[in-house]
C-alpha cells in the first residue's frame, strides 16, 4: 500500500466528535455539488423507476361494460402472478436468456478476436480497420435492423437466393431460424463496439512486457493468449454486463423483423410483450413486465460480476 | 448500453410526463379550451393522422366564425397515435376531438376515455347506414360521428384471369377456392390469392359470413371468436392454405407488392382504401387491374364484409361537446368537406348522401377506366349490420395477427388458433375488470 493510501485510510479513524463537525461544515458544498446531478437522476430515473413499481401494484377497476371511467385498485402481485404465469411471457423471458448464452459468448468472441488482430503488431491499414469494424454500430439499431431484414426477407432475401443456386433451401425466417437470424443482427451491431472497448484496453499495456516475452520466446499468440488476453479481464467483464444487459432488453430487431416474419410473435422478447401491453392500453401489466425483465438484468449482470469476482480472488 | 435501453428510457419519460400532467389536470380539458370560451369562441383541439382532415378544417374554421377547430397531426393510431390518446385521456388533457377507429372504439370506450355525446349526435342519425351508426354505439350510447367505411372487393389482374382461363371473377368462396385450384395447377409458381397476417382484413371476412366477435347483453361483454360461424370461415381458409392455393405473404408487405406486381399473386381481397395502395405500389400491369364484388358464401344472397372505416370520436373531459359533435357531424356530411375527404384523403363517405359524391365517379385509369366506387356503393347497402368491436381489440388483433401469421408453421391451424384468441380475448378482458358472459 502506498503512502497516500495510507494515510487516506488514516483519516476514517479520526475521531468522533471531529468528524461531527467536519461533515456538517463540509455538507452544504457536496449537497450544492451534488445536486446537479442528484436532481436529474432522482427526477428522470429513481423516480419512473418507483412510479413502474408502484403502478404495477395496481390494477384497473371496471364494471359491467365498463364505459364509465375506470378506478385503481390494489392488486398486490397479482399482476406479477399474471404475468409469470402466462406462458408466452415466460417463453419470452427463457427466449432472451438462451439468446443471450449463445450470442454474447460468441460476440465477445470475435470481438477479442478482433481486438486482438488489430493490436498486433504486424496488422497493415489499422486504422481502416478499426473503422471498418465499428461502422455497424454507427449506424442507428433500427437502421441496421431494417437492412437485415431485407436481407432474410423471403422473396427478396439475396442470402437465400445464393443458398437456392448452391442447391440449399435456407428460411431465414422461419421459426427455427428466428433466433440465429436476431442473433446475427446483434452480433453484426455490437461486435464493432465491443472490439473497440477491448481494443482500448490493450493499447493500456506496456509494450515492454510485449518485449519482454519475445525476447524470451514466446510466440505472437502465446503473448496474446497468455499476456493481453488477462491483462484486457476487466474490459471483457465490462463488455460481458453490457451485453447481458443489452440483450435483456431486445426489442429493435424482433420488432423490425415482425414485418417481414409474421410468424414472430409479439411476445417473442419481454420488452415487446410489455410495449404491446401498453398498446392495450394495460398499462398495470406492462409495468409488472418490466420490473421482471428489469430484475432478470440485475440478477444476471450482478451474478455474472459476483461469479467473476470469486473467480478473480482464486487466481 | 444496446439503443433499445433508449426506447424504454422514452417510454418511462412518456409515463412520467403522464404522471406530472395529471396533476396539473383539474382545469378541465386543456388551456385551449377554456380560454377560448371567455372570448366567446369555442376552440377545440382535433388529433389525427389522416392527410386532408386539415383542410376540412379549414373549411370549418371559415364558415364557423364561432367554433374553431386546431387540427394537429399525430402519428398513425396503430403507430402510436392511439396509446398517446389514451394516454392523455388518462392524464385528463385530451382534445376535444380524435381520429379513432371503429374497431378501436369500444377500446377507448372501456378506458373511459370517450364522452357520450347521444343527445348531440342523434340528430344526424339519419344520414348515416344503420350499421355504420352501430359502429359508433355500444350499449346504446353513441361517442362520435362516423366519418369513412371500407367495403372489401375483389381486386384481380383481368389479363391474367383471362390467361388462366377464369372468365368471370368469383362470385361466390366455392368459385374462389375451385379458381385458385385451377391457377395454381396451370403453373405451381402462380397463386390466385395472397393470406396475409392482417387482424383486421380477416376480421373483414368473418364480418361478412356474420360470424361475430363481440356483443353486448345487458352490462357484460360477450365473445364469440371461436363461435361455429367463426370455425366456417377459419375452416375455409385453412383448406386453401392445406392445398397450398394461396400465397403467404405478409398483409401489405413489399414482397406482396412485389408478387402482385409480377403476376405471381393474381388478386386481393381488401377494402376500397387498398384500391388506391395497389395502384400506387404496382405500376407494372397499370390499366389490367379490375375490381369486382368480394366472393359471397350464398349467391342467392350476398352480403359482404367491411375492412376499416373510421369515427370522429369525442375524447372525455371535451368541455364543449356539444360543438364537438356539430363540427364532426359537419366534418363527415358537408358536401365540400366530403369532397374534399375523398380526394385528398382517399376516404369511401360513410355519410349515405356521400355516396353519389361526383368525386366517386371518375374512370380510374389504374382499374381500366372502370368507375370502381360503383362496386363498393353496390356492397355498402349489403354489409352485415351486426357487426360489434370488442373492448380490447389491440390486444385481440395482436394475438391474431401472431396466428395468423403462424398458421401453416407447426402444425398450427386457423381454427386451432381462434381457440387460444377466444382465451386470451376473455383473459384479458377480464384482466382489465371487465364482465365477460359465460367466459
Amino acid at each position: 500500500m502506498t503512502t497516500a493510501l495510507r494515510e487516506r485510510a488514516a483519516g476514517r479513524t479520526v475521531p468522533a466528535g471531529t468528524r461531527g463537525t467536519g461533515r456538517r461544515r463540509r455538507g452544504r458544498p457536496v449537497a450544492l455539488f451534488l445536486a446537479p446531478f442528484l436532481v436529474p437522476f432522482a427526477a428522470l430515473y429513481l423516480a419512473p423507476i418507483g412510479y413502474t413499481v408502484y403502478q404495477s401494484l395496481f390494477r384497473m377497476h371496471r364494471s359491467g361494460l365498463g364505459l364509465t371511467a375506470p378506478t385503481q385498485v390494489f392488486a398486490g402481485l397479482s399482476n406479477y402472478a399474471t404475468a409469470l404465469g402466462d406462458a408466452d411471457f415466460r417463453g419470452s423471458l427463457l427466449r432472451v436468456l438462451l439468446i443471450g448464452l449463445v450470442q454474447v459468448p460468441l460476440m465477445l468472441l470475435i470481438a477479442l478476436g478482433l481486438a486482438l488482430l488489430l493490436d498486433a503488431r504486424s496488422t497493415l491499414f489499422k486504422r481502416f480497420f478499426r473503422l471498418a469494424f465499428f461502422l455497424p454500430y454507427a449506424l442507428p439499431g433500427v437502421v441496421g435492423a431494417i437492412m437485415w431484414s431485407y436481407l432474410v426477407a423471403p422473396g427478396l432475401s439475396p442470402i437465400t437466393a445464393a443458398a437456392h443456386h448452391l442447391g440449399l433451401h435456407l428460411d431465414l425466417t422461419s421459426n427455427a431460424m428466428l433466433a440465429p437470424t436476431i442473433g446475427n443482427m446483434l452480433t453484426w451491431g455490437w461486435t464493432g463496439y465491443n472490439m473497440l472497448i477491448i481494443y482500448s484496453a490493450l493499447q493500456a499495456i506496456p509494450a515492454e512486457l510485449s518485449e519482454a516475452a519475445t525476447m524470451d520466446g514466446c510466440s505472437a499468440f502465446g503473448i496474446a493468449w497468455r499476456i493481453k488476453v488477462p491483462l484486457v479481464r476487466p474490459a471483457l467483464v465490462l463488455t460481458t454486463v453490457f451485453s447481458i444487459i443489452g440483450t435483456a432488453q431486445l426489442y429493435n430487431e424482433p420488432a423490425i423483423l415482425h414485418n417481414v416474419a409474421p410468424n414472430l410473435s409479439s411476445s417473442y422478447t419481454p420488452i415487446y410483450a410489455a410495449y404491446d401491453a401498453v398498446n392495450a392500453n394495460n398499462f398495470n401489466a406492462a409495468a409488472a413486465e418490466s420490473v421482471i425483465l428489469a430484475l432478470l438484468a440485475f440478477v444476471l449482470s450482478f451474478g455474472f460480476l459476483k461469479l467473476v469476482q470469486r473467480r478473480g480472488g482464486a487466481l | 448500453m444496446k439503443a433499445t435501453s433508449r426506447s424504454l428510457a422514452a417510454a418511462i419519460a412518456v409515463l412520467t410526463a403522464a404522471t406530472l400532467a395529471s396533476g396539473c389536470s383539474s382545469s378541465g380539458s386543456g388551456a385551449a379550451d377554456s380560454a377560448g370560451s371567455a372570448g366567446g369562441v369555442v376552440k377545440l383541439d382535433f388529433w389525427g393522422w389522416a392527410p386532408g382532415y386539415d383542410q376540412s378544417v379549414a373549411l370549418f374554421n371559415r364558415t364557423h366564425p364561432n367554433i374553431q377547430v386546431t387540427f394537429d397531426k399525430t402519428a398513425s393510431g396503430s403507430k402510436g397515435g392511439y396509446t398517446k390518446m389514451l394516454t392523455a385521456a388518462k392524464a385528463g388533457n385530451a382534445p376535444c376531438l380524435a381520429q379513432v377507429g371503429y374497431e378501436t372504439l369500444p377500446s377507448f370506450a372501456a378506458a373511459g376515455a370517450l364522452e357520450d355525446v347521444t343527445k348531440y349526435a342523434a340528430p344526424g342519425k339519419s344520414q348515416f347506414a344503420d350499421w355504420t351508426w352501430q359502429q359508433v354505439t355500444i350499449g346504446g350510447q353513441t361517442y362520435g360521428i362516423p366519418v369513412d367505411t371500407a367495403p372489401m372487393a375483389l381486386m384481380y389482374r383481368k389479363d391474367l384471369f383471362t390467361k388462366y382461363g377464369i372468365t368471370t371473377p368469383p362470385a361466390t368462396w366455392d368459385e374462389y377456392a375451385a379458381d385458385a385450384a385451377k391457377v395454381h395447377a396451370a403453373d405451381p409458381s402462380v397463386y390466385l390469392g395472397d393470406f396475409g397476417n392482417d387482424a383486421y382484413n380477416y376480421a373483414g371476412l368473418a364480418w361478412q359470413a356474420g360470424a361475430g366477435w363481440f356483443g353486448t347483453a345487458g352490462d357484460q361483454w360477450q365473445v364469440s371468436v371461436d363461435s361455429a360461424a367463426n370455425q366456417k370461415v377459419a375452416g375455409y381458409w385453412q383448406g386453401l392454405l392445406d392445398k397450398k392455393l394461396l400465397k403467404t405473404d405478409p398483409s401489405y408487405d413489399p414482397s406482396l407488392y412485389s408478387d402482385l406486381a409480377n403476376g405471381t399473386v393474381l388478386s386481393d381481397v381488401n377494402a376500397v382504401w387498398d384500391a388506391p395502395i395497389i395502384a400506387s405500389s404496382v405500376k407494372a400491369g397499370a390499366g389490367q387491374w379490375a375490381v369486382a364484388p368480394m366472393p359471397v358464401w350464398d349467391a342467392a344472397d350476398p352480403v359482404y364484409g367491411n375492412d376499416g372505416g373510421s369515427a370522429t370520436a369525442v375524447l372525455k373531459g371535451c368541455g364543449h361537446a356539444k360543438e364537438a359533435t356539430e363540427f364532426a357531424t359537419w366534418m363527415s356530411t358537408d358536401a365540400d368537406s366530403v369532397s374534399n375527404l375523398i380526394k385528398v384523403t382517399g376516404i369511401y363517405p360513410a355519410a349515405t348522401a356521400g355516396l353519389s359524391n361526383p368525386a366517386l365517379s371518375a374512370p380510374d385509369p389504374f382499374y381500366g377506366g372502370q368507375t370502381i366506387y360503383d362496386v363498393f356503393k353496390g356492397e355498402s347497402a349489403h354489409i352485415t349490420t351486426n357487426w360489434q368491436w370488442g373492448p380490447t381489440m389491440t390486444q385481440t388483433a395482436t394475438d391474431l395477427g401472431d396466428g395468423l401469421g403462424q398458421a401453416g408453421t407447426d402444425g398450427t391451424t386457423l381454427p386451432n388458433m381462434l381457440s387460444t384468441v377466444q382465451s386470451k380475448t376473455v383473459a384479458g378482458m377480464k384482466q382489465q375488470g371487465l364482465t365477460v358472459a359465460g367466459g
